[in-house]
């Protein structure tokens, strides 16, 4: 099941030099961990893309909470650990009521990679509202992840969907607290619309026939013979 | 402009592209057919040995090679093709005088400036990766070039240029042509040559400070968002993703706002060849009432994020705090909405 959660482990050829010569590598060295979360709304489903850089100072840590064992290798178990780690500090709530996250799919890079400071972890999160009413709704999402240290980035992706409408956007100052306002506007469902049509249609068929009946008995003498 | 163009030439000479003589000798507005560039392409490979080809030419619909740039060293990252720095000097040259001659002038010399700055940082970056002792990280000798398909006046094709700092993507169809989605950045952001500075992307910075202190109070409320924006949301390893626009539209700027907001965007555009620009710009111009500008950050030039996003483009120009001053690291992306890669003139 974990397994089949991951999409791929990337492994990036690192030069053992780079990594045994880090004066090179303070020229870029990341001292934050960047948590960047695209969220895409659609009409059945709410996805949330996290992306998340731990720089080089910031990595032997980060990489310490996931490689639990210490083997150098990040194992299924531990990335689908991990991912739960970050999952129990994210929070979504839709129109005011908080909603389950559930992870779609992740991404690790070796180890030898994050300690670079520019590996980023993949993690994907979905959310089944359930059958969303037309109109307007409100989703908040948090990050409480490891916040000392950390910078946030937060974008709603523009919908796929015609149906789906962003209105609105807010961020508290670090982007932590992401806010989306969108509209939801179904098309009218055709088979719905045929029924209404057979509806509406159905009467005036019943008066047509009826119509058509007399003429027809107007035609045909009832009693053949009395006319 | 003959200053600049001397200093340009030396800067390319110095980067072993002997091949930028005959560019910087032409007129600044020659237009290149597709036939020039494919002639480019054919005498780059016919220098090559058979090795040397069959690593440079991908098939073009090699999706992993298409998507393999990034703004990371390439000690990182590593890209496809061939190295200039494991190349002949008449390899080299040939291997420039193709970028050359499938950007603009001012493009090119945009490409020539952020690969010096890299070898500026190789040379400041002592005793580590790219030092002395160290394997290379940075400097002019650490790009790649890769082309995908059969360089082709007809057909589509692809050039790929790029290291840290810089990632080209050049797809070519016929009379069509896009550098979309592409990475420029810099660092250092300015540096002393020859008396002179240069600013690899000065054009950048300046225009949109100017862009964002030409829009009055109420526009700027508008255009500037209310959050720290630490990094490019779209950059290199993000593509197929949109996202929502936010700031200031372009319906509700002035006439002038409007086109210093295009002037801006040229600053991207502009690195295609004329043509291509010109395609390009004009559909800029068409959306550009649904375009959006937008900045974070303090109003200060150079240490603030700004985006550009309508229908046709997707821009983004983020200060880094990697490394001390925010504005001597830049990261940008250059992207098409309906058109990275160029696929819809390729893919159905």
């Amino acid at each position: 099941m974990v397994e089949a959660l991951i999409k791929r482990v990337l492994v990036l050829p690192i030069f053992l030099a780079v990594l045994a010569c880090p004066t090179g590598v303070q020229a870029h060295q990341l001292d934050e961990y960047l948590q960047a979360t695209l969220v895409a709304i659609e009409p059945g489903q709410i996805w949330l893309d996290l992306n998340l850089t731990p720089g080089v100072a910031m990595a032997d840590k980060v990489l310490g909470q996931i490689d639990r064992n210490h083997d150098g290798v990040i194992s299924t178990d531990e990335a689908a650990a991990y991912a739960a780690i970050v999952q129990h500090d994210l929070s979504v709530r839709l129109d005011g009521h908080s909603m389950e996250l559930k992870l779609a799919a992740v991404n690790f890079p070796a180890p030898a990679e994050l300690r670079t400071g520019w590996g980023i972890i993949q993690l994907e999160f979905s959310v089944r509202p359930g059958q969303i009413s037309a109109g307007s709704h409100h989703l908040i999402f948090e990050n409480r992840y490891q916040p000392v240290g950390s910078v946030y980035l937060f974008n709603a992706a523009h919908p796929a969907s015609l149906s789906v409408q962003i209105t609105g956007q807010q961020r508290n100052e670090i982007q932590s607290t992401g806010e989306i306002t969108f509209g939801f506007h179904p098309p009218s469902n055709p088979l719905k619309r045929a029924g209404v049509v057979v509806l509406l249609a159905a009467p005036l068929v019943v008066l047509l026939a009826r119509g058509r009946r007399p003429r027809k008995r107007l035609e045909e003498p009832a009693f053949p013979g009395i006319v | 402009m003959t200053k600049r163009i001397i200093l340009i030439s030396t800067l390319a000479l110095l980067c072993g592209w002997p091949a930028f003589d005959g560019f910087c000798q032409g007129n600044a507005t020659t237009r290149k057919a597709p036939a020039e560039i494919v002639a480019s392409a054919q005498s780059f490979l016919a220098l090559l040995d058979e090795a040397q080809r069959s690593n440079v030419v991908y098939d073009f619909k090699d999706d992993v090679q298409r998507r393999r740039w990034s703004n990371l060293p390439t000690t990182f990252v590593r890209r496809g093709g061939l190295r200039l720095g494991a190349l002949t000097q008449p390899q080299r040259a040939a291997a420039m005088a193709l970028v050359a001659a499938a950007l603009s002038p001012q493009g090119f010399q945009k490409v020539t400036e952020i690969v010096e700055g890299d070898e500026v940082l190789k040379r400041n970056d002592s005793g580590g990766p790219g030092g002395p002792g160290g394997p290379a990280m940075f400097g002019r000798d650490e790009y790649y070039i890769s082309i995908l398909g059969q360089p082709s006046p007809t057909e589509p094709w692809m050039i790929q240029f790029g290291g840290h700092h810089l990632g080209l993507n050049l797809t070519l169809a016929g009379t069509n042509a896009t550098i979309a989605p592409s990475h420029t950045g810099s660092q250092p952001a300015s540096y002393a040559f020859e008396g002179q500075t240069i600013r690899p992307l000065g054009g950048e910075m300046d225009k949109a400070f100017a862009l964002l202190t030409a829009l009055d109070e109420p526009q700027r409320k508008q255009a500037i968002l209310g959050f720290q924006m630490h990094d490019l949301v779209l950059g290199p390893g993000r593509d197929g993703r949109t996202i929502e626009p936010e700031g200031i539209k372009g319906s509700a700027m002035n006439d002038r706002q409007r086109a210093m907001l295009v002037d801006l965007a040229g600053e991207w555009i502009g690195i295609m060849s004329e043509d291509a620009a010109r395609t390009k710009m004009d559909d800029l111009k068409q959306h550009l009432a649904e375009t959006w500008f937008s900045w974070s950050g303090p109003m200060e030039k150079g240490k603030g994020y700004f985006r550009i996003q309508g229908p046709t483009v997707f821009i983004e120009y983020a200060p880094q705090s990697l490394g001390g001053d925010i504005t001597q690291h830049i990261h940008t992306i250059y992207r098409d909405p309906q058109n990275d890669y160029g696929v819809e003139w390729w893919k159905h």
